[in-house]
């Protein structure tokens, strides 16, 4: 380990770091920007041209904000929580490769921060450990509502994990590996989400679930429970939890991106390395907008479905994708793998499109 | 190797406050924080001796998910404040004498063997690697791995059905 | 009719021989009965004779007389003209049986008129106060209450003009002098009882514990009085097991001014501007029941083209707040403003006709005692046409096709809150809530008012009685306002726009009246009593939004804690009326 080389991680570290702080405020921008478009609206555009300024008049704003701590609450896990959901939402992309290879002051620089053979594990593992943040700001704020909200975000980050966990198994068969940059590299000739539609659609819905956005952002359902976990808090510690959010809505793009769209391969690439994180963000984006989106589009689901949906719905359906994806490798018969998966997608829609319209006209007096 | 050493011994400290923590501190939710600590720091020991696979999943599955479950039974049942127990005579005995066993077993291992820490690099690379776990679990170990599964899905289902309503 | 009302006097004075007698004073109609036939009476009336529906549940201090009145309004569910009935009690103790236990609708309303006239419902099962607060010194709606720094009895007042010149009352009322305690009342240490009774109202749920015999605790929740979806400042206290509802208590007032004390002091067009400020989303409906209300007593017709203007401003009123109800039911939902914002498009440019017509875009005191204040301005009926048989019908259809068939909305709303239709009348529910539950009452068709017989639509009725109905019933009212409006500006004639000369002081016989109109909420109704001065000596509303809160502890236990705002959206309320 050179001195070089420690330099190198050190500088990457932050730009990642810094690139996703910039992410996070003007992904907010862009939220509110697309949701004003959407809303027949014209969304913030005071703050500088087109509103570009917001983000800073924002934090600002928050940073000047009058910090409290309620007294009945428990200081030191108050303090604690908002730092503790921060961290796994920096930390999540350490693995996640960027672009290929470039050379810069002739030095070959490789786009990627670390690439642990366990990629995807490393994903997970961070991921599980980011409920805490929530669960602790719940429990420590000594608020019903806080608590409720810590409560339900466990238990739906638990139950959504399954999924999500079990929606990385067909990237990894694919490619054999557990490293992303093995699996970006496996996608050259063809993206995965080609052979695993159901997969990525279930990875997405789980996403959404994980990062608690609209339609399953129960913890914070302000109809319900005023603001969920985050009740009591204000100033920069709220803005962590916001900071937290918006994130991992990048990071859990970045990474859908690299498991079922390539990754930052696109066109021109192999010529251009530099190119890579180019067509990553453009990925990115295009997701983010999706997620933004569905929020302006879809009333929230109540709890207690949105638990049905991920035990009974989401999750025995990621197993039948893992289970006709090892069935189209072992036949290495690839091209059977999304005919099969949709077939058993779509099936089940029916079925529970049916039974659905049965329960609802049950009752008539 | 010294930076190993020094590492070492720094998690080794935590590793080691931190279980106190947990044993001495009056709040249940405290207690659980520092078990997390300490589950996160062996993952770290797990990375130094070349073994991601098993660090990770050791996070995975031990801080993030059995003491999420943990946490939740905790504050479902709002009983942070742990107050004085009391428990059958026979405990506290038995926990002294289980305690003195695993101390003793403790310095034999310490005493009897040699290079009490192995070093990274005489690890086999495959070591505690996916491929190995995955190998060691469906052909040798395939029936305690199956039986182990049967015996958690039959504490689930008990669980749902002692808590089921009879309505 | 007449020939009805005679049958009905016969056999009620048959049935309770000595009990009850007809209202024979000048201006009155309805029957006295004594209170401890009342429970009696009001079961022969609901079983016998059809009379299922109690609507309005009120008091009156005669002070001059020595005595105090409660009045009941009773309707059929089929249709028809009230039956009312009042108990006469003495000042000094009033108390009179409870009817919740044969009209649960009661329930609210019996404790308004106890909070406001200390009239104590013997049997009531939860008899607080409800919109005041516990510390409240004695029932401000008896006469003889009189407020800190009372004035006069009645507006104008004389000592604000001392010598021509204005005194505000600042001036005299100084900041921190102004409010009086109870005697022995201390501030700073009175801890209030609110909670504890409220809770205490929760607490039967114990037994629930007891039988399953396992023990569990409940949380108590509050949802307000700061809350995101409350609609304002309105509190619920729940009992929520995980996150089931297994009980429930509305707590209100915070809004409360007690309109009813100053209506009483003002004259009677001053209180027209006042009505608005009820339900501050239909101010219009709201002058069509007052005025309706004074022109019965003062027994005149309005204008044959205000009559029309009237329907017209109050259809258009109804798809207002129908529109603003859809959108904020969606946000209930979760739906993050974007129905509310395509919702409040259309309903802007149905302000925007208020504001050209009224000059006002929500307090639009625009209705008068024989007519309406103006008439349509230059090139206003062309703007009318062009929503009414254009842009409308196709925003609407258009919402309609987003929002009914989304899996979400159906899977939060089907059989979520369901009210059966013998509950919703029981209970006394009115409008939107009653019609969703299969009950096709609707007080335009049911005891037609101003020219609804002359137009041709349906009411609105659904059967299901759940969350998802009460949302769809709101497009069908809609579309069926489009069609009295089309219809309404195709016939309106020309002419003037008030009948008889305008007149700041209305001349309003002694007497008593009872005006109803369908309000977008629900019946509306106004108990106006004159006693042939220039203020009405009792005025009495009966607010949809506070009745149809009766319901909502039935409506809510045993769903879940995110439907319970589904249901309380559903049944929209607005807090300026609940708590008034």
């Amino acid at each position: 380990m050179t001195t070089g080389s420690v330099w190198e991680w050190i500088i990457k570290s932050v730009v990642i770091v810094f690139g996703l702080l910039t992410g996070f405020a003007y992904l907010t921008l862009l939220e509110r920007k697309v949701l004003a478009k959407i809303q027949v609206r014209i969304g913030p555009n005071r703050a500088g041209p087109m509103g570009l300024f917001q983000p800073l008049a924002d934090a600002i704003k928050l940073i000047f904000k009058e910090e409290i701590i309620p007294s009945r609450a428990d200081k030191i896990i108050f303090v604690l929580a908002p730092i503790i959901t921060v961290i796994p939402a920096l930390i999540i992309l350490g693995v996640l490769p960027f672009g290929g290879i470039i050379t810069l002051f002739g030095r070959q620089i490789s786009l990627s921060l670390a690439d642990l053979n366990v990629g995807v594990l490393y994903i997970t593992a961070i991921a599980s450990i980011s409920i805490y943040g929530i669960v602790l700001a719940g429990w420590s704020s000594n608020n019903k509502y806080a608590m409720l909200g810590g409560i339900r975000s466990s238990a739906q980050m638990i139950s959504y994990e399954l999924a999500l966990g079990l929606s990385f198994i067909g990237p990894i068969l694919l490619s054999g590996s557990m490293s992303l940059h093995d699996i970006v590299a496996a996608q050259k000739p063809l993206w995965f989400v080609v052979y695993q539609p159901v997969g990525a659609l279930i990875f997405w819905i789980a996403t959404l679930a994980e990062v608690n956005r609209a339609p399953f952002d129960m913890p914070e359902a302000e109809q319900e429970l005023t603001a969920g976990y985050h009740t009591e808090y204000s100033g920069m510690k709220f803005a962590l939890f916001f900071m937290a959010e918006y994130i991992k809505m990048i990071a859990v793009s970045a990474i859908a991106a690299t498991l079922f769209f390539g990754g930052y391969r696109f066109v021109l690439e192999d010529q251009y390395p530099i190119l890579g994180p180019v067509w990553l963000l453009g990925k990115v984006i295009v997701l983010l907008f999706g997620m933004i989106w569905v929020r302006a589009t879809l009333p929230r689901i109540r709890y207690d479905r949105l638990m049905a949906f991920g035990w009974k719905f989401l999750f025995p359906l990621a197993l039948a994708n893992v289970f006709f994806t090892a069935i189209g490798i072992v036949l290495e018969k690839l091209w059977l793998i999304p005919l099969l998966t949709i077939a058993v997608f779509l099936g089940a829609v029916v079925m529970v499109g049916i039974s659905e319209t049965r329960r609802w006209r049950s009752h008539v007096f | 190797m010294t930076l190993n050493y020094a590492l070492f011994f720094i998690l080794a400290a935590i590793a080691i406050a931190s279980a106190l923590g947990m044993l001495l501190s009056k709040n249940a939710v405290y207690s659980a924080l520092f078990l997390i600590l300490n589950f996160n720091v062996v993952a770290i020991f797990y990375v130094l001796l070349n073994a991601p696979f098993i660090a990770l999943t050791q996070i995975t599955v031990y801080a993030g998910a059995i003491m999420v479950l943990f946490l939740f039974v905790i504050m479902l049942l709002g009983a942070e404040q742990t107050g004085r127990i009391s428990s059958a005579r026979w405990v506290k005995p038995a926990a002294y004498s289980l305690g003195i066993i695993l101390i003793s077993e403790i310095l034999y291992i310490i005493f009897a063997q040699t290079g009490v820490i192995p070093d990274a690099a005489s690890i086999a690379a495959e070591f505690g690697s996916p491929v190995t776990v995955g190998k060691a679990l469906f052909s040798r170990y395939l029936l305690p791995f199956e039986a182990t599964s049967v015996l958690l899905i039959a504490s689930m289902i008990g669980a749902i059905v002692l808590t089921k309503r009879k309505s | 009719m007449t020939q009805q009302l005679t049958t009905i006097t016969e056999t009620l004075v048959e049935r309770f021989p000595g009990a009850v007698l007809k209202d024979e004073r000048p201006g009155y109609e309805g029957y006295l009965v004594s209170a401890e036939n009342l429970p009696e009476i009001a079961q022969f009336l609901r079983d016998q004779m059809g009379y299922d529906y109690l609507s309005s549940v009120t008091g009156v201090d005669y002070l001059p007389e020595g005595k105090m009145e409660t009045v009941y309004h009773f309707f059929r569910s089929t249709g028809g003209s009230a039956l009312e009935l009042k108990v006469s009690l003495p000042r000094e103790n009033p108390v009179v049986p409870s009817l919740v236990s044969i009209f649960p609708g009661a329930e609210l309303q019996e404790r308004e008129t106890y909070d406001l006239l200390g009239i104590i419902f013997d049997g009531h099962p939860d008899l607080r106060r409800i919109l005041l607060w516990d510390g409240f010194d004695g029932h401000p709606l008896r006469k003889d209450w009189q407020e800190p720094y009372y004035e006069e009895e009645a507006k104008p007042f004389k000592s604000r003009w001392p010598e021509g010149r204005a005194i505000r009352v600042e001036e005299k009322n100084i900041f921190k002098k102004n409010v009086k305690y109870p005697a022995g009342f201390d501030p700073e240490t009175f801890t209030p009882e609110g909670d504890t009774s409220l809770f205490a109202s929760l607490d039967k749920l114990k037994r629930h514990d007891e039988e399953s015999g396992m023990k569990s605790d409940h949380i108590i929740i509050n949802f307000g009085p700061q809350h995101t979806s409350t609609h304002g400042v309105f509190r619920m206290a729940a009992a929520v097991e995980g996150e089931t509802i297994i009980g429930l208590k509305p707590a209100m007032g915070y809004l409360h001014r007690n309109h009813e004390k100053i209506a009483e002091r003002n004259t009677y067009l001053m209180n027209m501007p006042y009505t608005d400020r009820l339900d501050y989303l239909s101010p219009l409906s709201n002058n069509f029941g007052y005025a309706i209300a004074v022109e019965k007593l003062m027994g005149i017709q309005p204008a044959e083209r205000a009559e029309y203007l009237r329907v017209i401003m109050a259809e258009f009123t109804r798809i207002s707040n129908h529109l603003f109800l859809i959108g904020s039911l969606l946000n209930d939902l979760g739906a993050y403003f974007t129905p509310m914002l395509y919702a409040l498009e259309e309903r802007e440019l149905i302000l925007d006709v208020f504001e050209a017509v009224t000059g006002s875009r929500m307090m639009c005191n625009y209705f008068r005692f024989g007519g309406v204040a103006r008439d349509l301005p230059e090139g206003q009926l062309q703007k009318i046409k062009d929503l009414a048989f254009d842009r409308l019908p196709r925003k609407i259809d258009e919402m309609d096709r987003f929002l009914t068939e989304s899996e979400i909305i159906r899977a939060r709303g089907v059989g979520v809150g369901v009210l059966t239709p013998e509950e919703a009348i029981a209970y006394s529910t009115c409008g939107p809530v009653l019609r969703a539950s299969g009950v096709p009452y609707d007080v335009r068709r049911a005891d037609p008012y101003s020219i609804y017989e002359r137009f041709d639509f349906d009411v609105a009725v659904r059967y299901h009685g759940d969350v998802y109905d009460r949302f769809l019933l709101r497009f069908d009212e809609i579309r069926q306002s489009i069609r009295i409006i089309q219809q309404a500006v195709r016939d309106m004639p020309e002419g003037p726009v008030q009948s008889g000369k305008p007149q700041y002081q209305a001349k309003v016989p002694a007497g008593e009246a009872y005006g109803r109109v369908e309000g977008p909420k629900g019946e509306l109704g106004y108990y106006v009593v004159s006693n042939g001065k220039p203020n009405p000596w009792r005025y009495h509303v009966r607010a949809p939004s506070f009745i149809n809160l009766t319901a909502l502890e039935k409506l809510c236990v045993g769903n879940k804690v995110a439907d319970v705002f589904a249901i309380l959206g559903s049944i929209d309320i607005v807090l300026g009326e609940t708590d008034r």
